[in-house]
């Protein structure tokens, strides 16, 4: 199992106890007055016997307070998440905060700054180098390039997720579009892995029926499931901060009787972060402070409901580029995260509201994560670090702690050493070409991809992914959802990316 | 007196006033005012709005808000209108929607509500509308427009999917079709047989009038 990164002191908290009751109230008397809108058949009927008052005709579910309370208690405050490598399986819950990279739609050309679809061996380069860095605890490839050239998009998902098996060991996130979930949970089954799934909730207060398909069908898996609350402040939830953390736990509480009347004990976990909208243009602005405040507040929420977190706050800057603002806005959000207890992180590689990812961002990203990790964990206070003795031993100038035992034992212990900022004497700078930060994450990214060789699947592991993909081809071109174009586009992609894949073992 | 009413339902307006707008557009109709001249009054305040908010002097809330105050009286005016034997004289009819499988809202509202804050008669169908729904709208409205949004690849197939149920229903050749959304680009507006594309909301709104014109 992965550690990931253990925080050491209590988590930051914002809410009193009283502003907890009155949030936790308010979402209790939204769900029993208003409920959600909710009309996949099969779950109006269970949630009807679970004791919601159900309006089949127009599509409303009201929820009792008790059941509320009581599926709330019954969701698992920790589950696991099985990788293909099982010492990167992840324990998902408490005080571990792992990371994961994503998202973002197109590749970006730092030449020009603009994106375009990524190809099939530009994903699964950033699958290897997801894979090769230290701080990327749970590698997700699915909605990295959602984008991708003479792809179908229906496929998209699959492909995506066929390379994030085959090109990187670590646990994978999934998706909802089309019923496409059943081939990845086939593909998923055949290698023995879980998929995190990210599924779809629209905000405010509906459940589209494709989102509850999903659900079923990772829970008949025995998969965790990850409903993702979209709340913009102003547009899908209220423009305050209080307000879209009622919204937000109200939806929680409908998807806590939705999967625990269905399943009990069905871990999930809560996908959140609301951002204020932008009132001049409607971008939703994902690094600004109030993602930082309502993070940190719903993670104290789900904390207190014992509900796994997957914060969003510092996911994506709006910056088209890698920059000052894209740095600030997603370090900022992300450390907020990690220190009011979140979970999970999405972090590396992805900016500009989710339209780009960047293997060279995503390097970059990986050193705060590491900085953001090294947070977390806090000082050890002991008898050694304390270290009276060595102070006293070493007394006023000309005393100095350089050479002394103590300072050998733990000068690389105390603080993250990153692999790309810059932390080069000047004089030394000067002399090595100036080189900042993002040109050393270029050269990092080369020497990955030159020398880093994920373990690989077995031939029959390999075949059982391609079968799984086959089989799904077939099924939407039958369908007509792949038109004849489409499958001759796509056909041809598939032949330019067999030469570029990596040999199979 | 009637004059000072006119004033008055424009300031309802831009207080995002809805109730208020529709009785004092009730009762400039009582006063005499000829019904063409209260939507007069009603669509320059609206423009008002809609100007300040492309010259970033007023944000979505407002435009939004304005727009709903107008929308509240215009059924009063139009229903006054058709008794006059009138019709109600719009910049154009437009039917927008986000396309089926997609719940992508705030880049079509944004877009809707600029339309209605330029003049035009804008039905918002919402999100995940069906081809069915679409072409049952269009067939009761005759829109001079039809605009679709997607935001995902996977659904912007569907605005090719109502083009084409548009073309055998025999409605194609009566109206204009443009589409917008983040998974839009000019070339795929050509290649579904689309009248137009625009990459941002306030750009869909010059195109409507230039495809009008
Ligand atoms: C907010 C958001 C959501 C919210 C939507 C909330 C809502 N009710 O609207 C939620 C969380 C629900 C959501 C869900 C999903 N989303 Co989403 N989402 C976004 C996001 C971040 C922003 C969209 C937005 O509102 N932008 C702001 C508005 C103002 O911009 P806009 O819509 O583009 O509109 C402008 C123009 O396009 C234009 N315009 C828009 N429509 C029209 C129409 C006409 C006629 C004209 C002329 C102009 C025009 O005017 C606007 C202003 O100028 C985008 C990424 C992005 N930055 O675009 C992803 C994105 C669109 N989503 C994506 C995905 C994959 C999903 C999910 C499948 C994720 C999942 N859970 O599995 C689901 C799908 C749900 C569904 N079935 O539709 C992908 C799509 C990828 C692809 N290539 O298909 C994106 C690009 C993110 C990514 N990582 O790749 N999403």
């Amino acid at each position: 199992m992965l550690d990931g990164f253990t925080r050491s002191f209590p988590p930051l908290e914002m809410l009193t106890p009283e502003e907890m009751e009155s949030i936790h109230r308010g979402a209790l008397y939204v769900l029993e007055k208003t409920g959600m809108g909710i009309t996949h058949p099969a779950a109006l009927k269970q949630l009807a016997d679970a004791g919601c008052s159900v309006d089949v005709e127009s599509g409303r579910v009201r929820f009792p307070a008790w059941l509320v309370e009581d599926c709330m208690r019954k969701v698992p405050t920790h589950f696991r998440l099985r990788a293909r490598n099982p010492e990167q399986d992840l324990m998902v819950g408490g005080d571990t905060f792992y990371f994961m990279q994503g998202m973002g739609m197109q590749y970006l050309e730092l030449d020009t700054w603009e994106t375009r679809p990524a190809t099939g061996a530009e994903h699964r380069d950033a699958m290897i180098v997801a894979d090769a860095l230290p701080n990327v605890h749970l590698a997700e490839a699915w909605e990295i390039y959602t984008d991708r050239r003479g792809i179908p998009p229906v496929m998209v998902m699959l492909e995506n997720l066929a390379n994030g098996i085959r090109y990187s060991t670590k646990a994978q996130v999934a998706g909802n579009i089309q019923d496409t979930e059943i081939f990845g949970i086939m593909m998923a089954q055949a290698i023995g892995i879980d998929l995190f799934p990210e599924i779809e909730h629209a905000s405010p207060l509906t459940i589209h029926d494709g989102g509850v398909n999903a659900a079923y069908r990772y829970m008949d898996a025995a998969m965790p499931i990850c409903p993702a609350l979209g709340v913009a402040m102003g547009a899908q939830g209220p423009a305050t901060i209080a307000g879209s953390i009622v919204l937000q736990v109200a939806e929680t509480m409908g998807w806590a009787v939705l999967t625990q009347a269905y399943r009990p004990g069905a871990p999930i976990a809560i996908h959140h972060g609301a951002g204020a909208l932008d009132m001049r243009t409607g971008i939703d602005i994902w690094g600004g402070p109030a993602v930082s405040v309502s993070t940190t507040m719903m993670n104290q929420m789900l904390r207190r409901y014992g509900i796994p977190i997957w914060s969003n706050a510092g996911f994506a800057s709006d910056s088209k580029k890698i920059d000052f603002q894209a740095g600030f806005e997603k370090s900022t959000g992300a450390l907020m995260a990690a220190l009011s207890g979140g979970h999970l992180q999405l972090f590396q590689g992805g900016s500009s509201t989710e339209l780009l990812f960047s293997p060279e961002l995503m390097v970059m990203d990986d050193d705060v994560a590491g900085w953001i990790g090294r947070i977390l964990q806090g000082a050890r206070i002991t008898e050694e670090t304390l270290a009276v003795d060595v102070i006293n031993e070493i007394g006023p100038i000309p005393g100095h702690y350089l050479g002394h035992g103590h300072t050998r034992e733990f000068w690389n212990k105390e603080d993250y050493f990153m692999a790309v900022a810059d932390h080069e004497p000047y004089s030394a700078w000067l002399t090595t070409g100036k080189k900042d930060m993002l040109s050393r994450a270029t050269e990092k990214v080369e020497e990955i991809l030159a020398t880093h060789k994920p373990a690989p699947l077995s031939d029959a592991e390999w075949e059982a992914v391609d079968d799984a993909l086959s089989e799904a081809r077939n099924h939407y071109r039958s369908k007509g959802v792949i038109s004849d174009a489409d499958w001759s586009d796509y056909m041809d992609e598939l032949k330019l990316e067999e030469g570029e894949h990596l040999a199979r073992a | 007196m009637s004059e000072r009413t006119l004033t008055d339902l424009a300031t309802a307006v831009k207080e995002y006033d809805g109730e208020n707008a529709a009785q004092l557009a009730q009762q400039a109709l009582d006063e005499g005012t000829e019904p063409i001249v209260v939507l007069d009054a009603l669509t320059a305040c609206i423009r008002e709005v809609g100007d300040a908010f492309g010259a970033g002097d007023l944000f979505l809330p407002e435009l939004v808000g304005a727009a709903d105050a107008m929308e509240t009286a215009m059924p009063i005016v139009v229903a006054a209108l058709k008794a006059a034997g009138g019709s109600r004289t719009s910049a154009g009819k437009v039917v927008a929607g986000t396309v089926a499988g997609d719940i992508h809202n705030i880049g079509k509202s944004i877009f809707c509500t600029l339309l209605t804050a330029d003049g035009f008669e804008v039905i918002d169908l919402g999100i995940d509308v069906g081809v069915d729904k679409f072409i049952a709208t269009i067939k009761e409205e005759e829109p001079d427009v039809v605009a679709m949004s997607a935001l995902l690849t996977i659904t912007a197939q569907e605005q090719q999917n109502v083009i084409a149920a548009l073309e055998s229903a025999g409605l194609r050749d009566d109206l204009k079709v443009i589409v917008g959304g983040g998974a839009i680009s000019q070339r795929f507006a050509e290649s579904i047989g689309a009248d137009g594309y625009s990459p941002t909301a306030p750009g869909g709104v010059t195109l409507v009038k230039e495809l009008l014109a």
